[in-house]
């Protein structure tokens, strides 16, 4: 059962497509870094911007079709189960930065 | 110091003034911390410049005691700037902590050993010295590292649009900007080295402060003024990725 959102992502992933869990965690991962984002600290609307605009080139790379359309079903089933999850909600710096320019 | 070091320094005394009192309305507004501890920075950093240059322009009419209570004022001011850091960027984790509790302890115990002393003696054989040094530079260059860190994050986060690039070079200037007060206390290292009134010393630590003041000013005033042909020009560059589409 996961118990944050990278492990149900994780989940949603690996149960979606034919992946097992060790590549849909690394390729998760992947997907992260390049995103300059910590999977600690994820958010729904961080997760939903990976999965549109990245995840498509990882699955692409390992060889799945119609990443897109997955991305965006796998991307929903989060969505639908995110809520029973308890997601870091604290300020995270770029809300800072961004009030320290007045914008 | 040389003249025109002094008033580089004090127009950035005025500076820091401003940015800092900009800071301290915005937390009234937002009731946010982060932003009251900068503003704190910034508002006693102006004050202890304004008071450091004091002595060199008014001479014998100030009191010594001016001194101490400058000192003091820049002291408090590195206390919210390493809570800054800490709440902003390691608000997990223990050894943030830790390095607030270490500069803290040898920030307090530096200052008032020095005060005690009465010589207010900047000598790098002075271990007090040594150890407010110590204090005041590591807030500087723990900041640097971290905004520097996150400057490259916000820069792929840009990318997918989940920063907006003005936000994403805001940690770069001040990633600088903290860069440069490393600078400027290296050159307070060059001031403490000074002895027999070495020239070459002396030019090098007056470039040195006047450098780092009027290039911390520039950063500054772009971090939290930006002028609008700025911030377009930062998000022109900007790269964002498009969706990828099937078929």
């Amino acid at each position: 059962m996961a118990t944050n959102l990278f492990d149900l992502a994780a989940e949603k992933l690996e149960s979606s497509i034919d992946m097992d869990r060790l590549t849909s965690r690394g390729t998760l991962r992947i997907a992260l870094k390049e995103a300059g984002l910590d999977a600690n600290k994820l958010t729904v609307p961080q997760l939903r911007a990976v999965f549109e605009k990245l995840m498509p080139k990882e699955l692409d790379a390992r060889g799945f079709s119609n990443s897109a359309a997955t991305c965006r079903r796998v991307m929903d089933e989060i969505a639908l189960s995110a809520g029973a999850l308890d997601i870091d909600t604290s300020t995270s710096p770029d809300d800072v930065f961004k009030r320290l320019g007045g914008n | 110091m040389d003249e025109n070091a002094y008033l580089t320094s004090i127009i950035a005394s005025l500076f820091y003034l401003i940015a800092g009192s900009r800071l301290l309305r915005l937390s009234r507004r937002t009731r946010e911390r982060p932003e009251l501890l900068l503003g704190l920075y910034f508002a006693l950093s102006g004050i202890y410049y304004l008071g450091y240059n004091l002595p060199s322009l008014l001479g014998d009419l100030v009191p010594e005691w001016v001194g101490v209570v400058v000192e003091w004022t820049y002291i408090l001011g590195v206390f919210p700037y390493l809570l800054f850091t800490r709440s902003v960027f390691r608000s997990r984790g223990a050894w943030g902590g830790w390095i607030v509790g270490l500069c803290s302890a040898l920030l307090v115990a530096g200052t008032l050993m020095l005060t005690l002393d009465g010589s207010v003696e900047y000598s790098l054989d002075n271990p007090w010295y040594l150890a407010q040094w110590v204090g005041y530079t590591t807030p500087c260059a723990w900041m640097c590292w971290e905004a520097m860190l996150y400057w490259r994050s916000a820069g792929k986060r840009s990318r997918i649009g989940l920063c907006p690039p003005i936000v994403a070079n805001r940690y770069l200037l001040l990633a600088l900007f903290a860069g440069f007060q490393v600078l400027a206390c290296l050159s307070d290292l060059l001031l403490a080295h000074e002895v027999g009134d070495d020239q070459t010393v002396s030019r090098i630590t007056d470039a040195l402060i006047g450098g780092t003041e009027m290039a911390s000013i520039a950063l500054l005033w772009l971090a939290f003024f930006a002028p609008r042909s700025y911030a377009s020009w930062i998000t022109r560059r900007a790269v964002i990725l498009p969706t990828p589409m099937d078929g």
